[in-house]
């Protein structure tokens, strides 16, 4: 772990993920309470105001605090982003174990059909997947997940495959265990390190996702502070102030930059090699 | 304050927009003729058939293409269409139109009082689905009397009826249309209008050319008019900005000071009677109660939304929907806010804890949201818990309009008080979405209409927004300004306070307006 | 590669679109509309809902329904818009040729910047000029194709107006506006593509530049260019196909918000117009025409691969 961590202190992209991510961290964890003011508090002679001293991003349509609102919209965003993730991922490698371990035929129908599902856009899929449950972030959110899943049991079949030709997979199965003991006990645990690589890439992918949901109206809704949503309504004020479109824009863009980053490093840490 | 009298109102607001409404009119030598006009609207031309049109683009293509027996003037009295004169029976219960000689459609077909008497017939029958069967007035019965002259047999007195004839959705097509299954109406237009329609792309533009055959000689004077559909209001702006089109019909404030800044551009801006509201269903939990609805009216900060909503373009609103721009107008005392009071009333019908709601806005125009927002933390401090539902404007008009009990509309100004009462706030509305169904209110409206004296009807209005005011069928905060814009080389065009209004064959190019094929 | 290969390779897509109707059908079948209902309009009467509901087959169980469909997509027809009332394919069809034309400007533009990009990285490894690209290239993935459109907009067409903010005009009718309206949409689209690829023919390349081979040939005493550009690029090339291919999928959810935003009547914009306004069959097609050209596109990558690369050994 140590190990790991130095290594990737080491390359120009993991350290500066390392930094970025943590920082994304903190405002996630504290933002809310280091937020100078109420981030839907409005004040009728404050709209439209440039960064100032007394706000440092200005103020919105509302006269509310952008930098308050990208404070506390840094959870709904960033949050629910790496629990869709999660979730996805969850589901993917389930999807993607069992099937290497059955092998055969039930291996090739799996995953022709994964393939299949993986032909839909995942922003189409998750479109759809949102009009379906009705649109709020929690949908948003599952829609994400499964969206994301098919694609992440692609890449945990590849991984596991090469797994379950170890010998430890064949011992289990000389043992006679189960075939849920050996997927759960001994293959899933061993393909984990490259499914983190895969997650924290995809986590910078869920933000954007995430995003454009809002965006086009299906994720948060006002006068919710998450980042998409910040741009889509800042969009209709951009020729009365400017910076309301950019703030947000820029974490979004920073929190995915930092998720990407991050992964490379990992990838690079974990595989010597290259 | 004293009462302002519409002709002052309308001569201020003339000033505003920027035309000299008083005196010499704009356009005063002999406009020139031939160009292209390219107007830009903000949202999609769905419905061609103009007796169920209803959005304000809608209404622009359908007035290019078909005409009414009258139209509606900039200061809302009627002026002839495709009537050349009327006269009225002394209880005002029959009217009697003349109709111009050698009218003809589109398709080459006269139009004669036969045609009249079908189209009325087909807006009168509920299976049409025509906004105009209740917006015309009490019309029982309409007779052709010879091939140029029709009659119109009232259920009641009504006073109003050449201006309601004027209405959006009262447009004369053709009987033989009728009889064949309006549909044909969908993709075709079959109208008397001064253009005739070249091109229709729904989501994209809608091209229509003059007509050699309309009943005027002199209009129009444009050769060719191409409307183009901008879903985004910004890069509708930046195209008249860039030169690219000539015209915008109606522009939100947020865009509105870039448009005044431009060089070579006219920004318009004219008082209206249109506004934003916050419907209750009023016949359902928890605002079945009028003190629930009285507590929210109680927690807006009415200027402050003014600022929010119309950016400044707008006038606070007092829970009537007339504001000055009505003839009618009754002066009542504005409203304030009061948290105490509002918290009280809310106690009182049995919520002191306060409320949960759902406030659904659609998106389209952005107004609706920015209104529910401010709403919703306005209300917080009385205990109301105000949830705001964004859904895309397709879905609203199917899922929520008319059905939902707590959303906000937008409504343009209407030609008359009882159009206006009688098109969202009477019991047997054409849109009764508040379903306040106020038994006192139905009657003030009802005789109102049927009045001629000038004092006992204004009188008889004063009750009906007192009684609105007091009850609260409706929050309408504000009142918007319209606004719009121009090319310089534009000539001719006058931004009306009905917002569904646009007299575009009275529109030509100046000499240095580009050339387009 | 054998014919046997290609064969396999088709019934895959064949498959692959039976699936996704499957799953589209599904979700549309569930999406709370009554289709009679949004056909009709609120005014309708009962006995004329409940007509057309035996007319549609929507009294059917489910199953049939999904073949009555199935039998009309073989034949190439997606049934009629429910919004428009126009039959559904020859719209979709319309569409999807505005969106292919997007997407085809987006690539040329793409192949055209990021490949030099990929190899000025690659030959100057660790370089500023590396880092420079490597620094633009993960600005440009991580930026949402959303952000990217507004800043275009908010500052090529709205401050320096260059050019018009959105909207379409048809080739065929003013080719230069047309190519103009293009112009946003197609920078917005290639920005992601041109970050992507750009890093893969940079590690691609450098891989191979470091090969056994490509040592040889210097050793034989061949030029650095000529080593680079007549065996380095080609082989850091192939790889790259494979990845242009995936990213059609990107491209077609791209365009979607980009349609959107730019107003160009493509098939994503299509696409949101039928979800906003619940159009069943509208959404239908625009998602199996989405995966079919998906499908196309993976097929076409992995055939061209295989005939440059003979190498490569099938099954």
């Amino acid at each position: 772990m140590i190990e790991i961590l130095r290594r990737m202190l080491r390359s120009p992209q993991g350290a500066l993920g390392l930094v970025i991510v943590g920082l994304i961290l903190l405002v996630v964890i504290a933002g809310p309470w280091v937020a100078p003011q109420d981030p839907e508090k409005m004040a009728p002679l404050m709209r439209y105001k440039p960064p100032s001293a007394q706000f440092w991003l200005g103020t919105d349509q509302y006269g509310r605090d952008i930098l308050s609102r990208l404070l506390h919209g840094a959870r709904a965003t960033v949050v629910m982003a790496v629990l869709a993730t999660a979730l996805g991922t969850l589901v993917g490698a389930v999807i993607g174990t069992v099937s290497a371990f059955l092998g055969g035929r039930s291996d090739e129908a799996i995953m022709r059909t994964v393939d299949a599902i993986m032909s839909i856009p995942s922003l189409l899929l998750a479109l759809l997947i949102v009009n379906l449950l009705g649109k709020s972030s929690l949908n948003a959110l599952l829609a994400i997940a499964l969206a994301f899943a098919p694609g992440m049991a692609r890449v945990t079949r590849s991984v596991a495959l090469s797994v379950r030709k170890q010998d430890y997979v064949n011992a289990a199965v000389a043992r006679g265990e189960s075939a849920a003991f050996i997927v759960g006990r001994e293959m899933l645990p061993n393909v984990v390190a490259p499914i983190i690589v895969e997650m924290t890439i995809r986590v910078a992918f869920a933000v954007m996702l995430f995003a454009t949901l809002s965006f086009l109206g299906l994720g948060a809704q006002p006068p919710a502070s998450e980042w998409g949503l910040m741009v889509s309504e800042a969009r209709r004020f951009m020729h009365l102030s400017a910076w309301m479109i950019l703030w947000p824009s820029l974490a979004i863009a920073l929190v995915a930059i930092g998720f990407n980053l991050l992964g490379d490093g990992l990838r690079d840490a974990l595989n010597p090699r290259t | 304050m004293p009462s302002i009298h519409r002709r002052d109102f309308l001569a201020a607001s003339a000033a505003l927009s920027g035309l000299a409404l008083s005196g010499v009119p704009a356009f005063a030598q002999t406009p020139r003729r031939g160009g292209t006009l390219r107007v830009s609207v903000d949202q999609a031309v769905s419905k061609l058939n103009p007796l169920v049109t209803r959005v304000n683009p809608e209404y622009l293509v359908a007035e290019l293409l078909y005409s009414n027996l009258t139209r509606l003037k900039p200061d809302m009295s009627a002026e002839p269409d495709l009537a050349e004169s009327w006269t009225n029976s002394a209880d005002l219960t029959e009217w009697t139109f003349a109709l111009r000689k050698g009218l003809s459609f589109h398709d080459g077909s006269p139009c004669t009082a036969a045609d009249v008497v079908a189209t009325f017939e087909a807006i009168l029958d509920a299976k049409t689905a025509s906004p105009a069967r209740q917006n015309v007035g009490p019309i029982a019965k309409v007779v052709a009397k010879d091939d140029a002259t029709v009659v119109f047999s009232l259920s009641a007195p009504f006073a109003d009826l050449p201006v309601t004839l004027a209405y959006t959705n009262a447009k004369i097509v053709p009987a033989a249309v009728i009889k064949g299954g309006l549909q044909k109406l969908d993709r075709e237009a079959v109208g008397t209008g001064p253009f005739k329609l070249v091109s229709f792309e729904p989501e994209r533009q809608i091209v229509v050319a003059r007509n050699d055959a309309y009943y005027d000689k002199d209009r129009p004077y444009l050769d060719r008019i191409e409307i183009l559909v901008f879903p985004d209001v910004s890069a509708e702006a930046s195209a008249l900005i860039a030169g690219d089109t000539d015209l915008i019909s109606t522009t939100p404030p947020t865009e509105f000071g870039r448009l005044q800044k431009a060089s070579g551009v006219k920004a318009l801006r004219v008082p209206s009677g249109q506004f934003c509201n916050v419907n209750f269903g009023c016949d359902q939990k928890p605002f079945n109660d009028v003190r629930v609805r009285q507590a929210l009216a109680l927690t807006v900060d009415r200027a402050a939304m003014v600022d929010f909503v119309t950016e400044g373009f707008g006038s606070p609103g007092n829970d009537t929907p007339l504001n000055p721009a009505y003839r009618f107008y009754a002066d009542l005392p504005a409203k304030k806010a009061d948290i105490a009071k509002a918290k009280a009333l809310l106690a009182e019908a049995g919520y002191p804890k306060g409320l949960e709601a759902t406030l659904i806005a659609s998106d389209r125009p952005g107004q609706r949201t920015q209104l529910a927002v401010a709403l919703r933390e306005m209300a917080k401090p009385a205990g109301f818990d105000i949830k705001v539902e964004t859904m895309p404007h397709a879905t609203y008009l199917d899922q929520v309009w008319k059905k939902g009990s707590f959303y906000v509309g937008f409504y343009n100004m209407q030609a008359t008080a009882d159009a206006i009462f009688s098109l969202l706030y009477t019991s047997n509305a054409a849109w009764n979405e508040t379903r306040w169904n106020n038994a006192a209110f139905d009657k003030v409206v009802f005789e109102a209409r049927a009045t001629v004296d000038e004092t006992k009807r204004r009188a008889l209005y004063a009750e009906a927004q007192k009684l609105m005011n007091a009850e609260v069928p409706s929050i309408i905060p504000a009142f918007f300004d319209l606004l719009g814009a121009q090319r310089e080389w534009v000539e001719g065009y006058q931004l009306h306070p009905r917002g569904a209004v646009f007299r575009l064959d009275h529109v030509s190019l100046g000499a240095n307006a580009p050339k387009r094929s | 590669m054998s014919p046997a290969y290609i064969l396999k390779r088709v019934l895959l897509i064949g498959y692959t679109l039976l699936v996704v109707s499957l799953i589209v059908f599904a979700i549309t079948q569930i999406l709370p509309a009554d289709a009679a209902v949004m056909m009709l309009g609120e005014n309708a009467t009962p006995d004329a809902l409940a007509a057309l509901r035996t007319k549609m087959g929507l009294n059917d169980p489910i199953w049939m329904q999904y073949l009555h469909w199935l039998g009309g997509v073989v034949r190439g027809d997606f049934g009629v818009s429910m919004r428009t009332g126009q039959p559904v394919a020859p719209a979709m069809i319309e569409a999807l040729g505005r969106s292919l034309l997007l997407a085809l400007f987006s690539i040329l533009l793409m192949l055209a910047v990021a490949i030099p990009l990929g190899i000025v990285a690659a030959v100057r490894r660790g370089r500023a000029a590396d880092l420079g690209v490597s620094f633009l290239s993960y600005i440009g993935v991580s930026v949402p194709e959303f952000v990217t459109a507004t800043l275009v907009v908010l500052v090529l067409a709205d401050w320096l107006q260059w050019l018009p903010a959105t909207g379409y005009v048809p080739l065929t009718e003013d080719p230069l506006r047309g190519l103009k309206h293009l112009v946003l949409p197609v920078l917005t689209v290639s920005m992601i593509l041109i970050a992507h690829v750009s890093r893969m023919v940079r590690s691609e390349l450098v891989d191979v530049l470091h090969s056994d081979y490509i040592r040889a040939a210097r050793l034989k005493g061949l030029s650095k260019r000529q080593v680079l550009f007549k065996h380095g690029l080609r082989n850091a090339l192939l790889p790259t196909i494979t990845i242009v291919a995936l990213d059609v999928g990107y491209l077609l959810g791209g365009v979607i918000v980009v349609e959107e935003i730019f107003a160009l009547p493509g098939i994503g914009r299509q696409l949101i117009v039928a979800i906003q306004a619940r159009d069943l069959p509208s959404i239908q097609a625009g998602a199996l025409i989405m995966a079919t050209t998906y499908a196309v596109a993976n097929f076409l990558a992995d055939i061209c691969y295989a005939w440059l690369d003979r190498r490569i050994q099938y099954d």
